[in-house]
């Protein structure tokens, strides 16, 4: 009986489905068409860049990554030498090491300046609005022409030996000579010349400070936070996505210092390879010593530092950066 | 005509070879003439400053006047700049049809196939009539002949006798390297005790030419016709060890200056009274120096063996042809006006170096450096011995190397046996990549 019942409501059942199929339009071949039109015409829209990508971006870095399994000089075709070219970066090329530890000191220490210093200011220009936008024009300015020519050729004007900061520097007792062939002093005076241009990064650090509710400072006044207390209870936490995004981009950009440097040592990266940072390094291997397979190495070893380091930082990004709306 | 030294056989074969390559449609054989009513673009790249430029502009002015339907568009870069940029030219097959070239880069673009034989031009449409065969020879390699000198040059010690005179001392009169040291120290102590910023010279173990000088006064080449050093490790780490006294006693300037002058030398900056170089310098010294400074001293590098052929004349600098030119006898005419005529030896004088062709050379009516410099090259023939190999493919990076080095040495981050250690694993890649 039960089973008799059951069969009949199922039975029922299909056959409602098959009356609303029947009674409704033919409606999916019509959509596959259209689905299909459509599909097509995206993909005609997208193929513009498809094509730009992969022929100058995928095309390009597989070539890349090929050629550095080789030796190769531009003149001959590529000799696969396998991990000969990443052998000889960690065991028998002094300069490489050279050149990697300095970019690292160059990252570790310069990004944390340049954000502090970028912080600092936005702050400064968040609390006084009166001249805000000379200010924030003012300051700015490093940001668009640091990487030009002109600026890294007055900076080394700057800095050498009876330069105008060696000259300052000297009414103040402070003998440290030039800057620029000093092997001592030319790293910090690159991390100098990275952090005078914070303008960008501050740009973005006061569009966050602006996000931040005037009630959580004024709260926290009432409970009697100080000025310390409630930039580490409010500002930074609530700062915090942006602070995130400001250090993924400058490690990221600080790896890839050239210009400066080229500039600065005159493509040599003197003095004794202080300024032969990465970039620079992989360069004159390959456009100055046609050494092209081994220039395609270190620069996936860079692609690989850089991609672990962004990996770590996101990974980390739970503990310490707070999302409005999150509960954590 | 060609010259009647080559084989008849490889000269035929060399043309036909080259026809076959250019002349598919037999319009535009190898060796024929230009046709003065055809019109032609040129480009040309050459590396210098901008007096230098000035100079190829009054060359090609002159050059209209002959051919006034063949346009020279010419660019320059400094010098590893302008490599820089053959290289990525050359790996997209669109070099300059003809070049300013340097004879450390000659082996390696030959021997790849990126220069036109000149073979075919010469006696032709190149008057190589005021060539000595010794200067012809110098663009032999890879089974052809690929450039042509436009000078010679040979190493010098330059001077400057205002400097000297200033702070009270003679000029170096001779001998050997350790007499130069001792005359660089008492330029660097006299400077020192009247408060001058001078010093003797630079520390000249940082110059691969100076230890090639002295391989030389040995007896050796610093490489093998086989492109095998001559050298070992140890004889690299004991030549730097020269320089370990002139370093740590002030007599040299130190590397900080002469990092801190680059890309002028501290010679240029006045800043040293003394630098070993290549003798067509001169110019260019006196052009940096300023107008303060009219005249230097030019007397052979210091010597320890008696007799040795130390010295040799090497091509200042060449001009090639590249293989991919549309228009091979319009460029084999642009170089025989540039290597050859009257005119351009007028105006470059000794910029290029010594003009290699006789015409040129009667042309230029050298006068005071100019002068002081073909007297030299004359003065030193005793010394001048035959001319090393062609360098290998890739001296110019080990060169640089080199240099790097002695600068490290300076700055005492590095010792000799370090040094030598890294420019043989530098030169072990070089040879075998």
């Amino acid at each position: 009986m039960t089973t008799t019942s059951t069969r009949t409501v199922v039975t029922a059942a299909a056959r409602g489905r098959r009356r609303s199929r029947a009674a409704a339009p033919p409606a999916r071949p019509g959509l596959k068409r259209k689905t299909l039109r459509e599909t097509l015409a995206g993909y005609a829209f997208l193929l513009p860049w498809l094509v730009g990508f992969l022929g100058l971006t995928v095309g390009p870095m597989a070539y890349s990554l090929y050629l550095s399994f080789t030796s190769y000089n531009l003149f001959t075709d590529p000799r696969w030498i396998g991990l000969g070219n990443y052998v000889r970066m960690f065991t028998d090329d002094p300069q490489f090491v050279q050149s990697a530890t300095i970019t690292l000191v160059y990252v570790i220490v310069g990004t944390p300046v340049k954000l502090a210093a970028a912080l600092a200011v936005a702050m400064l220009l968040n609390y006084r609005d009166g001249g805000a936008t000379f200010f924030r024009s003012a300051f700015y300015a490093p940001s668009l022409i640091g990487a030009s020519v002109s600026v890294a050729i007055v900076w080394r004007a700057m800095f050498n030996t009876d330069g105008p900061v060696d000259t300052t520097l000297s009414l103040f007792g402070i003998e440290l000579g030039g800057w620029v062939g000093n092997v001592d002093l030319v790293v910090p005076m690159m991390i100098l010349l990275a952090v005078w241009q914070f303008g960008g990064t501050m740009v973005i650090f006061l569009a966050g400070l602006k996000q931040v509710p005037k009630e959580l400072y004024e709260a926290a006044e009432v409970d009697g936070a100080g000025p310390f207390r409630r930039f580490r209870a409010v500002t930074v936490p609530m700062l915090s996505p942006v602070i995130f995004f400001n250090l993924l981009l400058e490690l990221i950009g600080a790896f890839q210092v050239f210009a400066s440097a080229y500039i600065i040592s005159n493509g040599s990266g003197g003095p004794a390879g202080m300024t032969n940072f990465i970039t620079l390094y992989l360069y004159k291997r390959g456009f100055s010593d046609g050494q092209f397979g081994y220039a395609a190495a270190i620069a996936w070893i860079v692609l690989v530092a850089v991609g672990v380091l962004a990996f770590v930082l996101f990974r980390t990004q739970r503990s310490w950066v707070h999302y409005a709306g999150e509960d954590r | 005509m060609f010259r009647t030294t080559r084989p008849a056989l490889p000269a035929a074969l060399l043309t036909i070879g080259a026809l076959a390559l250019t002349g598919c449609s037999g319009s535009s054989a190898p060796g024929e003439t230009y046709d003065p009513d055809e019109e032609v673009t040129l480009t040309f790249a050459f590396w210098g400053n901008e007096v230098r430029a000035g100079l190829y502009e009054q060359a090609f002015e002159a050059f209209n006047e002959e051919y006034p339907r063949i346009t020279v568009q010419n660019s320059f870069l400094d010098f590893p700049a302008f490599w820089e940029k053959r290289q990525t030219e050359a790996a997209g097959g669109g070099l300059p049809d003809v070049m300013q070239f340097d004879y450390s880069y000659l082996r390696q673009y030959a021997e790849s196939g990126l220069l036109l034989d000149l073979a075919p031009y010469l006696g032709g449409v190149i008057d190589d009539e005021p060539f000595s065969d010794e200067i012809l020879e110098i663009g032999e390699v890879a089974d052809g002949n690929f450039a042509i000198a436009t000078s010679t040059n040979a190493f010098g010690l330059y001077t400057n006798p205002a400097l000297l005179e200033a702070v009270g001392v003679e000029e170096f009169a001779g001998g050997t390297w350790d007499d130069y040291d001792d005359w660089m120290e008492e330029v660097s102590d006299a400077a020192s005790a009247q408060g001058v910023e001078l010093w003797g010279g630079v520390d000249w173990t940082g110059r691969i030419q100076n230890f090639e000088l002295q391989m030389r006064a040995g007896g050796e080449d610093l490489f093998t016709e086989d492109g095998e050093p001559n050298f070992t490790q140890d004889d690299l780490e004991a030549f730097w060890e020269q320089g370990d006294s002139i370093r740590e006693d002030g007599t040299a300037a130190g590397s900080q200056k002469v990092e801190e002058a680059y890309p002028l030398s501290v010679f240029d900056s006045a800043l040293t009274a003394s630098e070993l170089n290549w003798d067509n310098f001169g110019t260019g010294y006196l052009g940096n120096l300023g107008d303060s400074y009219t005249e230097l001293g030019l007397v052979a590098p210091p010597l320890d063996v008696e007799g040795a052929q130390d010295l040799f004349l090497k091509p200042a600098m060449l001009h090639a042809i590249a293989a991919t030119t549309d228009h091979p006898e319009a460029a084999a005419t642009l170089v025989d006006f540039l290597v050859n005529s009257p005119e351009v030896g007028a105006v470059f004088g000794t910029n290029r170096g010594l003009p290699a062709s006789e015409t040129q050379l009667e042309g230029a009516a050298l006068e005071g450096l100019d002068a002081q410099i073909r007297d030299y090259e004359e003065s030193i023939a005793d010394r001048l011995g035959d001319a090393p190999p062609v360098p290998i493919v890739g001296y110019g990076t080990l060169e640089e190397k080199f240099r790097q080095l002695g600068l490290e040495l300076g700055f005492g981050t590095i010792t000799p046996g370090e040094a030598a250690s890294q420019f043989f694993s530098e030169m072990d890649i070089v040879l075998n990549q």
